[in-house]
């Protein structure tokens, strides 16, 4: 028998019986049904059907989770999931773990037969009287049987147990189609999110700034007639607002797209960044496949301040940077071991942090105790 | 003149106020908020509020509805709304109360500082200043009977003056001919246009603004 079918039998076995595990769950939740039907045919039960609803909810979410299928299956698919889960279901989970106990003791026989009564016959479905070797040996041989029976009938016994849930409670073809719209609803959003932050960035900055130095020179060429002084004054206010607008308008192409992202996905990027922070960073980055281009581009940004501020803030001797992906979130988590109380004013680049996580839906959270250790927590939908 | 600013960045709050008292002109209040606008507009009753589009929270139109209540509030006010862009809806909008005392300009024409006095004493003056953008952007929509085609280049320009809220001896003195000749070309466009003629600018600015395709309410 080659490998690899002893591997899939086994792993079907380990499905089998964690199966087995909602069967019993369905069955509990099967007989506290009866148990409340009986109790609405003498009038009591009534109040107590929306627990029947819940529980039958609970389990056949825990199926879902165990057979990885999405959806939500009416009311109705679940009972019918429920009533066949709970019977059917818990009596193959019921086989799926006898078939490996007998496996167990008839080929582990030949060491403990001698402590049993010979008229008792040998374990399981042993039937036969066993008092020479030659009757340990069928035993021996049925437990090899029953073990190529296992893991013949294992994946079969698996497929036949995980079908109401994934017929009943998996996400049809339909469902399948709105969670695809779903994401990639999300994932326009995300583009329209980083639009809109584009868009407000220039407007509110470097146009205001532009037009602050327009104001200013008209001003100054009014002046300059009357009060050559203050038209130098206002000549100076206006070079300082184009200086503004240039730094601005620096920092927001830059915010588009740093050119790296492209160049070296996420976990390259991350490294560069934290291989030329000040203090000294430990980077921990495991983001299987790509998430939406806007959405890496934020990950990005807020690593960046955030080593910034502890380069400039904090006074830590090391910082460390975890990003992970769990679903459809990516989860950023930057420490640092410095003194702690930091706050989102005082133009500690924190508030920024926050404001564009939130044109996301992010979330984002801040830790930081006097004393320390500080810890930002962030939180993105990946919008894919 | 009493004047009250509304404008969110502090930067570009200060260089108007700035520019504004080194003209001579009583700047009584500056606003950051719509809220604190209408504050102010009720505490000191100056006779202009200048009011940007774009404010907190939202940063859309907080404004043009700003400056609809003020004009609610206080009917004699003038309000000139500035705007880091034109958008002929919001002019709509604004119009929708009337044409009077009301002005619509982009920021950046607060550099030209003479030619937005003009327009700043026009509004409080009761008349009206329609930016030259939002005038181009309406003359430049294409329409299906192409109404304006008869009107001859110079009859045009008139027309989009007119637009702007300018009088007819501001058109004359922009387009260096006689009021004479500024009234003759005006009749011509309103017989062209049939539009019935009007020679005081407050009322014949709605009238243009609506035969180009703003679509304000009764004013």
């Amino acid at each position: 028998m080659p490998l690899r079918t002893i591997r899939r039998g086994v792993d079907a076995l380990e499905i089998v019986v964690s199966g087995l595990g909602t069967g019993i769950l369905a069955l509990g939740v099967l007989l506290w049904t009866l148990l409340v039907g009986v109790a609405c045919l003498v009038g009591v039960g009534f109040r107590l059907l929306p627990t029947v609803r819940r529980a039958a909810h609970a389990v056949a979410d825990r199926e879902r989770a165990r057979l990885a299928v999405a959806g939500s299956g009416s009311a109705r698919q679940e009972i019918v999931w429920l009533i066949l889960h709970g019977t059917v279901g818990f009596l193959l989970g019921a086989v799926g773990i006898t078939l490996p106990v007998y496996v167990v003791e008839d080929v582990t026989f030949p060491l403990w037969y001698r402590f049993l009564d010979p008229e008792q016959g040998g374990p399981g479905v042993i039937w036969w009287r066993v008092d020479e070797p030659a009757d340990v040996a069928a035993v021996v041989l049925t437990g090899v049987g029953f073990a190529v029976l296992t893991i013949v009938l294992g994946p079969v016994l698996a497929w036949l147990q995980a079908y109401p849930g994934r017929r009943l409670l998996g996400g049809s073809l339909s469902r399948r189609v709105a969670e695809l719209t779903a994401t990639r609803a999300a994932a326009l959003d995300a583009h329209a999110a980083e639009l809109r932050r584009i868009e407000r960035a220039l407007h509110d900055g470097t146009q205001n700034r532009l037009v602050a130095v327009t104001v200013l020179i008209g001003a100054a060429r009014r002046a300059a007639d009357r009060d050559p002084d203050a038209a130098g004054d206002l000549l100076d206010r206006a070079q300082d607002a184009t200086e503004q607008a240039l730094a601005e308008l620096r920092g927001v192409v830059r915010s588009i797209l740093p050119p790296v992202l492209d160049d070296r996905g996420l976990a390259g990027a991350l490294a560069g960044l934290a291989a030329s922070c000040a203090v000294p960073c430990t980077l921990d980055v495991d983001v299987p496949g790509r998430c939406a281009v806007s959405v890496e581009a934020t990950a990005y940004f807020v690593v960046a301040e955030a080593l910034t501020n502890i380069a400039r803030h904090s006074g830590a001797t090391s910082a460390t940077v975890l990003v992970r992906r769990a679903g459809d979130r990516l989860s950023l988590s930057i420490t640092d071991d410095g003194r702690g109380g930091a706050a989102e004013d005082g133009g500690s680049g924190l508030g920024g942090i926050r404001r564009r996580v939130a044109a996301y839906d992010g979330r984002f959270r801040l830790t930081s105790p006097p004393g320390g250790p500080t810890t930002i927590d962030v939180e993105l939908p990946c919008g894919s | 003149m009493r004047i009250v600013i509304a404008e969110d960045d502090p930067l570009l709050r200060e260089g108007l106020a700035l520019l504004l008292r080194a003209e001579g002109l009583e700047v009584v209040a500056t606003a950051g908020t719509p809220d604190e606008l209408l504050t102010a507009i009720d505490q000191y009753e100056p006779d202009v509020a200048i009011v940007d589009v774009r404010m907190p929270p939202t940063h859309t139109d907080e404004g043009v509805r700003a400056a609809a209540e003020a004009r609610r509030r206080r009917p004699g006010i003038a309000v000139l709304v500035l705007s880091a862009y034109v958008e002929p809806a919001f002019a709509t909008d604004l119009l929708a109360r009337g044409s009077a005392r009301l002005g619509y300009l982009l920021k950046e024409r607060v550099g030209r500082v003479e030619e937005f006095l003009t327009a700043l004493y026009r509004v409080a003056g009761g008349g009206t200043a329609v930016d030259p953008e939002v005038v181009a952007q309406l003359l430049a929509r294409s329409r299906p009977d192409d109404a304006l085609a008869p009107l001859s280049p110079r009859e045009r320009e008139v027309l989009a003056l007119m637009a702007e809220g300018l009088g007819n001896a501001a058109i004359a003195e922009k387009l260096v001919i006689t009021e004479g000749s500024v009234h003759k070309n005006i009749g011509r466009i309103f017989a062209k246009l049939g539009l019935a003629p009007d020679d005081r600018a407050d009322r014949r600015v709605i009238a243009v603004l609506r035969y180009l395709g703003l679509t304000p309410g009764p004013g």
